[in-house]
């Protein structure tokens, strides 16, 4: 099937990098850039709705800190987009679970890193969020609302996968999202005391991949091109390697477009650029999209199938889109 | 007859350059079958549609049974009518079977509201 989207699928719009939190790997903390106003971000969803983009999701800071949350919402539920957030879950209670559904969200995920309470409060840095995040999960279930759990994989939590799984199953979450540490941000700066070796992401995979196949109460989902190297790519996969750039893009707080939130090469300005042009005609995407094998990536069979694996930790980590996924395992 | 519905639960669009390339190059007799011109997310994964799967699906609103679906394909492809039907059904049944669709019987006479004029409902 030859493959041309016409525009992202997705769209992650960092609505603002305010945070009640200080997350030990959040990307976005040591971004200084102001937020839209709130007639800028309307204007945002016009540009997304005219192209057509499916899916809007709101992450970076904590969404819940911006006061047009809910009118933003409801107008992009009204012009056809399907909304999620990322939250950390913290400032939901009963009312604002209500107002969320109310709102039209497509779906919410909350943040859980741990099963075991002190682990998750001590990597988000806030005594109590374990506790907040689990209250929070159940009142939007209780009020309907699509859940996502969603769980940062790194040192404190590789072997202990299993238990998150259940807490999420049990909070009636539908999917729960593994993701792969990224060494941007705050988490380049705290790469080592958090990141896995290629060995231990090798294993995680070996356990998790099994778990996911066989798992028919909640969906295991990793989004990490990665696991081509076991053969286990995600079912549903349109494109191989990163999705970044070819099924969806990053908008910043101030509103300037990367290929992805760990990629922090602008593109382009959502208000100030013709959005088409940037998704069409952008060279930095035009490279992602067809990105070349470089150093152990030359003559490896995966290749094909990976691309050279996540290209936001090979640029995090050499400075170029090319150069191999630093988590790969595979030897020199 | 077999009204076919789409899930609402998938969420899709139509690729409109990949549409008008495809049907230029169906009109030119050339290959447009391997162009995906609709796009779906079902659970997280995504798909593509070609042209006839495209023309297809944009027409499944729960009131089209698969005769007129067909008919209209048919049509605009300059099929022959009984060969376009169960190829279309083949289609239907294979993206029922993943739970893009439901396939429902209707009686000929067609199902009419569930009121009746003056009465209580």
């Amino acid at each position: 099937m030859i493959t041309h989207l016409s525009s992202p699928v997705t769209v992650n719009w960092g609505i603002t990098a305010r945070c009640n939190f200080v997350c030990s790997h959040c990307f976005s903390r040591l971004d200084p850039s102001e937020e839209l106003s709130p007639g800028e971000a309307l204007r945002v969803v016009d540009v997304l709705a005219e192209h057509s983009v499916m899916f809007l999701n709101y992450g970076t800071g904590e969404p819940l800190l911006r006061r047009d949350l809910f009118p933003l919402t409801e107008y992009a539920a009204g012009r056809g987009l399907k909304v999620t957030m990322n939250s950390n879950g913290s400032l939901i209670d009963a009312a604002a679970a209500r107002r969320i559904r109310e709102a039209g969200f497509h779906s919410v995920g909350i943040s859980i890193d741990s099963a075991t309470p002190a682990v998750h409060d001590a990597f988000r840095r806030m005594p109590g969020s374990f506790e907040k995040a689990v209250r929070a999960a159940r009142l939007l279930r209780e009020a309907g609302i699509p859940l996502t759990v969603s769980s940062v994989i790194c040192k404190v939590n590789h072997r202990d996968f299993a238990a998150l799984v259940s807490l999420a199953k049990e909070l009636g979450a539908h999917t729960i999202d593994l993701h792969n540490f990224k060494c941007s941000g705050m988490g380049g700066l705290n790469k080592e005391a958090l990141d896995l070796s290629p060995d231990e992401w090798r294993r995680f995979y070996e356990a998790a991949v099994p778990m996911r196949d066989a798992e028919k109460g909640i969906d295991i989902a990793f989004d990490d091109p990665i696991l081509s190297l076991l053969g286990a790519e995600e079912k549903g996969r349109l494109v191989a390697g990163s999705v970044c750039g070819k099924l969806s893009l990053y908008i910043k707080p101030n509103g300037e477009i990367t290929p992805c939130g760990f990629i922090p090469v602008t593109i382009g300005h959502i208000l100030r650029d013709d959005f088409g042009e940037v998704w069409h005609g952008s060279k930095v995407l035009e490279h992602l999209r067809d990105k070349a094998a470089s150093g152990k990536c030359s003559g490896c069979a995966k290749f094909s199938s990976c691309l050279g694996g996540c290209t936001a930790r090979a640029y995090a980590a050499f400075g170029t889109y090319d150069a191999p996924d630093p988590h790969c395992w595979v030897d020199d | 007859m077999i009204v076919p519905k789409r899930n609402p639960d998938v969420v899709w669009r139509l690729e409109k350059g990949m549409h008008a390339m495809a049907w230029d190059k169906a009109r030119k007799d050339e290959e447009y079958e391997d162009i995906g011109v609709l796009t779906l997310m079902v659970k997280g994964g995504i798909h593509q549609l070609n042209l006839v799967g495209a023309e297809i699906w944009t027409r499944l609103n729960g009131i089209n049974d698969v005769r007129k679906i067909s008919a209209e394909v048919g049509e605009l492809f300059g099929w022959e009518a009984s060969e376009t039907e169960e190829a279309v059904l083949d289609f239907l049944k294979g993206i029922a079977g993943q739970g893009w669709v439901t396939l429902n019987e209707r009686g000929e006479g067609g199902s009419g509201p569930a009121w009746r004029p003056g009465g209580t409902p």
